[in-house]
């Protein structure tokens, strides 16, 4: 973690109702400098409605938003030192990669320097070898890159991130967390709302849930991860076919299914479970497609938080 | 911010070959239309295709109906007989028909016009034409059926009419009105070339503050309300891009109609430019208060075709507003297209700048000014 203690956002008891239901209800949190902060949740728990209240995009019913003492919904200044990458590619797609970097870096104020700018921020995500085409000619990866690239040309002081390695290639996935990086060691506070459990643990220093719109639960993702499971791992099993007598000895080492296929549980001493069931599934004549023991993923946290709270 | 705005509305036009020929292409090409219909109908040059039949088959009958067709530019066709000429008048082959009976001299009505019920107006053209014609072409003639229809009242004996008859061709009939064609532009080509310029204008206008609805959706409504200056200079530039396209495709129409009408638009050029600035910015703030108020760019879609084909229709752009009934007339003032219309006539036309003209760059002005202060309270109170 490189985060110096100095605070980049600070959100205070953050609250925001539409009609009847709270998006987002009494939310506290900071993120200091150099840190990653991750958001993680279901759809609708309130992620993409605490980022656009972060960025100043919505007021608030209750509470405060303080991005370096600022107030990002007033203040310019705020505004100013905040970059945003929406999980949509929000650029000008007739437009090529550089000339939406020089919009961009000009409607967030950078007069000087604007082509030194625009030329580090396409160094930065890796997207110079593009710098001359058009977004709509662009592929997927090398849009996001573009998105990103588009989100840093400012030197933003904080940056908020929507699910930017989504649906990626594992090259532009590796060019992102890299950036990521790089923007962490260059003390950029970052924002990090994704589901990718491989995001969240090589990059977040925090990871928060959000549940109906509550801050379920906060900490460093490894913490947090012990905390919820301890020494279990998620046990998957997939058969080629249904088997009658497959489902009692799964059931017995506590996994379950769905469609009697597909069989899951978060278990104790997975790997050697793992090799127990392989064996009894063989001698009775089981086919057995896949067995995988795995680190619990971002959905089981999600669950655990929401039962925790 | 403004100037960041205007260039990526003007790349993106630029880089979008549909939008070009939407906004510079076809806007002309329509206006040649309609000014190709209404236009020459107005200054009498109906091009009438006629059928005849010449029952009489004498040298007068023969000379009328030469004058005729060398008059209707060779668009006059002989018939064998009447039936033949009913059916190709009835058919359409031919807009109307002409028959020519008996003596054109002593006759009382020797010329009988065939008019189809669909195309009345074709007729009385024929009719107007064939009069005019056998005057100019037939004094001798014409004169010897007004002998004829006053020697009862002359008391003429049979003598003086046959001495008359033998003379008569030196005497030219004395006309009774002459008609004298005043200068300045046609009015049609004008109200035309003002109809299509702001239907097209709102049309295109839609279609750039549609961009609005873009951004919203793609997220980039997020990164730009990070900008400097927030979301006023965003819109402010967005507007004055929707005015300097309105201005740049009214150029283009209205150097059309110069050229090709003699509008005279470089002797009126000032108050043509400020007219159609008005129009422009008119236009740019309905569109933009139109893409602020909707979700989604199928409900804009939706939503402002029908409000433009409405505006159009009941401003005048689609039938000239003076065929219109007075009530729909004084409806009409409620839209731009009646203001820019009744603008662009006065100071092409009349070419005048009175007060009527200063009234509609005001109202024009201040459609502008209403849709972009309504779309900029829109899009400030989406933030919240």
């Amino acid at each position: 973690m490189q985060a110096d203690g100095s605070v980049v956002l600070r959100v205070s008891r953050a609250s925001r109702r539409y009609g009847g239901v709270a998006a987002l209800d009494d939310v506290s949190l900071e993120i200091s400098s150099g840190e990653v902060y991750a958001l993680v949740g279901r759809n609708g728990a309130g992620k993409s409605t605490f980022a656009k209240a972060a960025i100043g995009a919505l007021a608030l019913d209750e509470g405060s938003v303080r991005v370096l003492d600022g107030d990002p919904t007033r203040d310019h200044a705020a505004r100013r030192v905040i970059g945003v990458a929406p999980q949509e590619i929000a650029l000008y797609p007739h437009m090529t990669v550089e000339e939406n970097l020089h919009a961009f870096a000009t409607l967030a104020g950078v007069r000087e320097g604007r082509a030194e700018a625009v030329r580090e921020a396409m160094d930065a995500a890796a997207c110079t070898g593009r710098a001359d085409q058009r977004i709509d000619h662009l592929s997927g990866g090398w849009r996001r890159r573009a998105n990103i690239a588009a989100a840093i040309v400012h030197k933003p002081r904080l940056l908020v991130l929507d699910e930017p390695t989504e649906g990626l290639d594992a090259e532009t996935r590796g060019v992102l967390r890299r950036l990521i990086e790089t923007l962490r060691t260059r003390r950029t506070a970052i924002l990090l709302i994704s589901h990718d459990a491989e995001d969240v643990a090589s990059l977040a220093d925090r990871v928060g849930v959000l549940h109906a719109g509550r801050l379920a639960v906060e900490g460093a993702p490894a913490v947090l991860m012990q905390q919820a499971f301890g020494a279990r791992q998620e046990l998957t099993v997939r058969l080629g076919a249904h088997a009658p007598l497959a489902a009692p000895i799964l059931n017995g080492h506590g996994l379950s299914s769905q469609d009697g296929l597909s069989f899951s549980g978060l278990i104790d001493d997975a790997p050697a479970q793992a090799l127990q069931i392989d064996q009894a599934l063989r001698a009775a004549g089981i086919d057995v497609r896949e067995l995988a023991v795995r680190p619990p993923g971002i959905d089981a946290l999600i669950d655990w938080a929401g039962r925790t709270r | 911010m403004i100037f960041v705005m205007l260039r990526v509305m003007a790349l993106s036009l630029w880089r979008d070959k549909a939008g070009l020929v939407l906004a510079f292409v076809l806007p002309p090409v329509v206006f040649i239309v309609f000014a190709s219909v209404f236009g020459a109908g107005a200054s009498g040059k109906l091009d009438v295709r006629a059928g005849v039949v010449d029952q009489c088959a004498s040298a007068q009958s023969r000379r009328l109906t030469v004058a005729l067709g060398h008059q209707l530019g060779g668009r006059l066709t002989a018939y064998r007989d009447k039936a033949a000429l009913l059916e190709a008048v009835s058919s359409g082959r031919v807009d109307a028909g002409l028959i020519l009976t008996g003596d054109l001299g002593m006759t009382p009505a020797p010329a009988t016009v065939l008019i189809h019920p669909g195309r009345r107006a074709a007729g009385e053209v024929l009719s107007a034409q064939v009069d005019a014609v056998a005057a100019q072409a037939l004094p001798d003639v014409m004169m010897e059926r007004e002998i004829v229809r006053l020697a009862p009242l002359l008391a003429l004996s049979n003598t003086q009419l046959i001495r008359i008859s033998h003379t008569r061709t030196a005497i030219p009939p004395a006309p009774f009105v002459t008609s004298q064609v005043l200068s300045g532009g046609d009015p049609i080509v004008v109200y035309y070339a003002g109809a299509v310029s702001i239907l097209f204008l709102m049309f295109s206008a839609m279609q750039g503050a549609m961009s609005l609805i873009d951004e919203r959706r793609s997220g980039m409504r997020l990164r730009l309300g990070l900008s400097v200056g927030g979301v006023a200079p965003l819109l402010g530039g967005r507007m004055l891009w929707l005015i300097g396209l309105g201005v740049a495709q009214a150029l283009v129409l209205f150097a059309v109609a110069a050229v090709v009408y003699r509008v005279p638009l470089i002797a009126s050029l000032l108050p043509w430019l400020v007219t159609a600035i008005c129009a422009a910015a008119a236009s740019g703030g309905i569109a933009l208060l139109l893409a602020a108020a909707c979700q989604t760019r199928e409900q804009a879609q939706t939503i402002s075709t029908f409000v433009i084909l409405i505006l159009a229709a009941v401003g005048g752009s689609m039938a000239p507003r003076f065929l219109m009934p007075a009530a729909l007339q004084a409806i009409g003032w409620l839209t731009p297209h009646a203001w820019v219309i009744e603008a662009y006539q006065a100071v092409l036309w009349r070419r005048v700048v009175d007060l009527r003209v200063l009234e509609a760059w005001l109202v024009l002005a201040g459609f502008g000014a209403a849709g972009f202060i309504g779309a900029l309270a829109i899009e400030r109170r989406r933030k919240l």
